[in-house]
């Protein structure tokens, strides 16, 4: 026992404070705002929530494996005979256990991180009283995610983390561009919902049904009274229903983990300020896609196929964006698709079976990931643009940058030592040591260790066009200079992380955050052969990257060959986006004006036309009909008035006398 | 005891009389009208803590009840019975609501002002009556009483075209009236009971023929569907809405739409259930055309009250998916749903009024960019927006999840129409913030300023209310289940 164990309990607070600022902010805020009070604000409840944060994840790993589960009644309904027998409670809850507390650690710190460095990267923009309060409301939303104790409440934060993001790619909304961007991510996640609310439809029926749920009666949907095993007999022979909510769960991850085919919202989401990028759309609201399979697979179950399709999602997409990051000119684009990427790993080691190791390296990779964002943030700042081929030589301007950024890519290659080189790897170790029993992962792991190479060859090429050569190769660029502290302390704690932390599981206290992960197979002795294709792979990546972009060249293409051409499709995202414009808008627009026009002209038009037989028929009243509204409403009252006594007193006279009594 | 339904019917009564006399103090007389309704309604939910529940026969009882003879002969008796439940308790709440709210949106009405705020009153007179109501007759009498109030709003106060907005209303509600009158009495002939007061009626209508009950059901379906609006009838709400003048569309959509789905609860489902049963599919089919229609026909509109309306169809398909299901859960999200969609409905009206007063216009596509302009309008309109696509910690949420999940129980993977329908909800309103809010400033005259502060202050309330029942749903849901519901299949 020990003063963390009260910490333990202390969770509730974290989204409670980032709640206060929120309200503080958005209430108070334009006045604020004048005074650089709100950011401030922001920045303190975070700090805040951050110290408490990091105190439950030590009274966690004080107290290894054990968790706290409380809980209010949000709505209860009785059941009927027929239909949920056992009536329907809905929780609003509070789960802490180890992977909750991990998750809680990521987003406190990247959190306060990332609103320390909008102090000074923000400082121009107009607006920053919403700013600061949308991001406020935002780290409620998904540290409320991250305690949700069943899948409702998991269901509720998932829609507002969404509007949060939604709100903050919009966040420039003047643009165009912005506000399109905006309503293109609400929508294609919109997409995953739906299917996420189809299974949670699905587990909620099966567990109510089933009267013999354990704890269904007492305490409603709870991740902690469910268990796969239960889940699995209560469907008996219906796995397929079980498959079939699996897979709805896919669904739901791939809008907002962005994977494939639901993936093309996120490049158009870097609309929004780097900050937001770098927060929302790297370390941690699109982690959750992760963190919902991780939930699912832990309380739940996959079945088989549904496995497989996980597998194949995340082996898949993590190529498939890889891809496009290769050609992208646009230097938050390029990790945009890498993130795309990365949260393909994650979800093709949480299908694979391996829970843990896919969240150690969400875990890992919300850090490098935020510090690439945040020192692509300072190119930007610095420079006023996002073009890597306007850029060059800007280590000599911006060394503390430079250095950031080379360690966030580092990392995120799989340099050995760095963080990003234990969770990678132990992704791919841990899913070949299982080729054996399931053959039918084989293509995805290749895919997947393919995209290592490629992913040493996209930072890299970045890099050297961002920072290598003499200098700008646009004259016209203002000379950069390194940002201030507020923006150069996150950069450095950030690359601490982004080499350390993936270390930290080698501490048996720290592991236990990921319980059964054990030590990374890379040093199991049968995966070094692995170990050493991949970091020969990472060595590939970086010399092509060299060669071709080192030291201030720039790879040109002759315009007719093939290469020209696949560098087009990518380029178009494999005219993804195209399509989906042409379904989302173009044709779902033309299905609405078609049942616009059937309304209109023949629905309606029927109507007129009985209106108009009836004007005929009526034609001997047309006396009456003197076109002034209080005429017509004289005969409304007086016939229904007369309607009324008629009713009142000859109906029940004429009954009786029909009826004859 | 005190006759509390009645004392509140007075109210209203004595308000609604008074505002009329009361020349250009109304709008005062009005307010104070409502207000005291209001707190009346909030003092009688505060008392209302245990429904009266079933009585002799499995026959369900009211609280607060009132009978008194009205019409006696030797075989039937007509009564003023009234009695109230956790269902139309939670509608009378609303009526209160969007009551206050109507009266302080419409606070500058130079136009007959004792005439609009009187007519305002009795509406919400009618709307109240039919919630308490429990005997055929004085049921059908405030259903009418409905009527003709809104038909001089829109006749009087509405848009060019009111005239034919309005008769257009008045004769499609009312036909579907008689159908239902004409219903409602055969439900009371053929099941011979002595009265035509509903807990008379209770067990012999429930315990009528399987032919029988489809037919009455059929009847009551029409009657009552018209005024949903279903499809393929509801071409009158988008035209009435478009001429109404706000407070009219504010009535219309949060509290008229709603009688349709109460009667259908109180009227047919509670008393023909074989034949609900029965006739469960074609309410499927019908709930799921009107979710699917409304939502597709409202992406392609360009006047923002012409796009709520059509909104409207969609939200009452799936109270009507839900009242089909019939089951504890259904109906309680039918009901939630119901209110949740009166205070939605209203706000966004309300915001097209507004916009329509501070940009001369309706078009979606003439204003754009207004956000840096107007503010708190546009905050307003994506309160609004927000609520009506269903986000959760505001009111439609649980609603909408308690319905779907309810007809999974029943329709299985159709369930997935309406699900996948709610992405194309989603989307005009998506694309209707971003066209009308966002971008670059579009169509704005140069001395727009924010809407007067009675507008703003009667929308924040309507806001209010949607944060406050989305966060705390249970607030309604525990009365909502305190009624009949209970007892349900």
């Amino acid at each position: 026992m020990s003063g963390f164990d009260v910490a333990f309990g202390w969770a509730w607070l974290i989204p409670t404070l980032t709640a206060v600022a929120f309200v503080i902010v958005g209430v108070g805020g334009r006045r604020m705002a004048r005074l650089e009070w709100g950011g401030w604000v922001a920045v303190a409840f975070s700090f805040a929530a951050m110290v408490v944060g990091i105190l439950v994840a030590i009274g966690e790993m004080l107290a290894p494996g054990s968790y706290t589960d409380s809980s209010v009644t949000w709505i209860s309904i009785p059941g009927s005979p027929g239909t949920f027998p056992n009536g329907v409670q809905l929780d609003i809850g509070i789960l802490v256990d180890p992977i909750s507390a991990l998750m809680l650690l990521v987003v406190t710190v990247v959190g306060f991180l990332v609103l320390l460095y909008s102090i000074e990267y923000m400082h121009h923009d107009s607006g920053l009283a919403r700013y600061y309060a949308e991001l406020s409301l935002f780290l409620t939303a998904m540290t409320g995610l991250v305690l949700s104790d069943n899948l409702l409440e998991f269901f509720l934060f998932w829609e507002l983390v969404g509007v949060c993001s939604y709100f903050l790619i919009g966040f420039y909304y003047e643009k165009p561009s912005a506000a399109s961007a905006a309503k293109e991510a609400f929508l294609v996640t919109r997409v995953g919902d739906v299917l996420f609310l189809l299974g949670i439809f699905i587990y909620f029926a099966v567990y109510a049904t089933s009267g013999s749920a354990p704890g269904w009666a007492a305490g409603g949907f709870k991740f902690t009274n469910g268990s796969a095993p239960f889940l699995a007999g209560a469907m008996g022979g219906n796995t397929p229903l079980l498959t079939v909510a699996g897979l709805m769960m896919l669904g739901g991850a791939a809008g907002k983990s962005a994977q494939f085919p639901l993936h093309v919202w996120l490049p158009d989401a870097m609309e929004g300020p780097t900050t937001v990028s770098a927060l929302i759309h790297a370390a941690t609201m699109v982690a959750a896609g992760v963190y919902l399979l991780a939930v699912v697979s832990l309380f739940l179950g996959f079945t088989p196929t549904d496995q497989l399709a996980i597998v194949a999602v995340g082996g898949f997409t993590t190529f498939f964006a890889a891809t496009m990051a290769v050609v992208n000119p646009d230097i938050k684009r390029v990790i945009a698709y890498s993130t795309i990427s990365q949260l393909g790993y994650m979800v093709f080691a949480v299908g694979a079976g391996f829970t843990m190791v896919g969240l150690y390296h969400l875990f890992t990779h919300a850090f490098f990931k935020a510090l690439l964002f945040l020192a692509a943030g300072s190119v930007i700042h610095a420079v006023g643009t996002q073009d890597l081929f306007k850029m060059g030589g800007l280590r000599k301007t911006m060394p503390l940058t430079a250095a950031a950024f080379a360690i966030g890519a580092l990392s995120l290659s799989g340099f050995p030592g760095s963080s990003g080189f234990f969770s990678k790897d132990d992704i791919l170790g841990s899913v070949y040591a299982t080729l054996g029993t399931h053959p039918q992962y084989w293509p995805f792991f290749l895919l997947a260790l393919l995209t290592v190479f490629l992913t040493a060859y996209y930072i890299f090429r970045a890099w050297f066009l961002a920072f290598g050569g003499d200098g700008p190769r646009d004259a016209t660029l203002p000379h950069a200079h390194e940002p201030g502290w507020t923006m150069r302390l996150p950069l450095v704690v950030l690359s601490a992380l982004a080499i350390g932390a993936g270390a930290l599981v080698f501490d048996p206290a720290f592991a236990s955050l990921l319980p059964g992960i054990g030590v990374p197979p890379t040093f199991r002795g049968a995966d070094l052969a692995l170990s050493a294709v991949s970091v020969g792979l990472v060595a590939c990546g970086f010399g092509l990257a060299y060669s071709f972009w080192g030291g201030g060249r720039v790879f040109e293409l002759s315009e007719s060959t093939w290469a020209a051409r696949v560098r087009a499709l990518l380029l178009h995202r494999y005219y993804f986006k195209a399509g989906y414009d042409w379904i989302g808008l173009r044709a779902t627009y033309t299905v609405a004006r078609a049942a616009d026009f059937v309304e209109r002209y023949v629905i309606d038009g029927t109507v007129r036309g009985f209106e108009r037989l009836f004007a005929g028929l009526s034609d001997g009243l047309r006396r009456v009909q003197t076109g002034v509204v209080s005429d017509y409403a004289a005969y409304v009252v007086g016939g229904l008035v007369g309607f009324l006594l008629l009713l009142v007193f000859l109906a029940p006279w004429l009954l009786q006398t029909v009826g004859g009594g | 005891m005190l006759p509390v339904l009645s004392i509140l019917l007075a109210t209203l009564l004595a308000s609604t009389l008074l505002t009329f006399l009361s020349g250009r103090w109304a709008r005062y007389v009005a307010l104070a009208g409502s207000v005291v309704f209001l707190v009346e309604v909030l003092l009688l939910l505060a008392s209302f803590t245990q429904w009266a529940g079933f009585g002799a026969g499995g026959v369900p009882q009211y609280n607060d009840p009132e009978t008194y003879p009205w019409i006696s002969i030797s075989w039937l008796t007509v009564n003023y019975a009234v009695g109230i439940d956790g269902i139309s308790l939670v509608l009378v709440l609303l009526t209160a609501f969007l009551l206050v709210a109507t009266v302080v949106y419409s606070w500058r009405e130079e136009k007959e002002p004792a005439l609009w705020f009187g007519l305002v009153l009795l509406t919400c007179l009618g709307c109240y009556g039919v919630f308490v109501a429990l005997d055929i007759l004085l049921f059908f009498l405030f259903w009418e009483a409905v009527l003709i109030p809104m038909f001089f709003l829109i006749g009087y106060w509405g848009g060019p075209r009111r005239r034919y907005a309005a008769l257009k209303f008045f004769v499609y509600t009312h036909v579907a009236s008689i159908v239902m009158l004409v219903s409602l009495l055969a439900v009371a002939f053929y099941s011979g009971a002595a009265s035509f007061d509903f807990t008379s009626l209770y067990g012999p209508a429930r315990a009528l023929g399987a032919t029988t009950q489809v037919f009455l059901f059929l009847g009551l379906f029409f009657g009552f569907g018209v005024k949903f609006p279903i499809v393929p009838f509801h071409t009158w709400l988008p035209d009435a809405h478009v001429e109404a003048p706000t407070g009219g569309s504010v009535l219309l959509a949060g509290l008229l739409l709603k009688l349709g789905a109460y009667g259908l609860i109180r009227w047919a489902v509670e008393l023909l259930p074989t034949g609900l049963g029965h006739l469960a599919p074609l309410l499927y089919a019908v709930a799921i055309a009107s979710i699917v229609w409304g939502s597709v026909v409202a992406l392609a509109q360009r006047d923002l009250k012409r796009l709520v309306a059509y909104s409207s169809i969609n939200h009452m398909g799936i109270v009507l998916l839900a009242i089909a299901v019939g089951s504890s859960l259904g109906v309680t999200a039918a009901v939630l749903l119901m209110f949740a969609h009166g205070i939605v409905s209203a706000l966004l009206f309300m915001v097209s009024g507004s916009v329509h007063h501070t940009f001369g216009t309706r078009d979606i596509n003439a204003i754009g960019g207004i956000t840096p302009r107007t503010p708190a309008l546009s905050t307003l309109v994506m309160v609004g927006s927000l609520a009506s696509l269903g986000l959760p910690a505001l009111i439609s949420f649980p609603a909408e999840f308690g319905a779907l999940l309810a007809a999974w129980d029943r329709i299985s993977y159709w369930v997935l129409l309406p699900l996948l329908i709610l992405v194309v909800t989603a989307a005009f309103y998506m694309w209707l913030m971003q066209r009308m809010l966002f971008g670059p400033p579009k169509g704005i005259p140069a001395n727009v300023h924010e809407p007067p502060s009675f507008e703003l202050a009667a929308m924040s309330i309507l806001a209010a209310l949607i944060v406050l029942y989305g966060v705390v749903p249970s607030l309604l849901v525990q009365v909502i289940v305190n009624s009949p519901i209970q007892g349900w299949p």
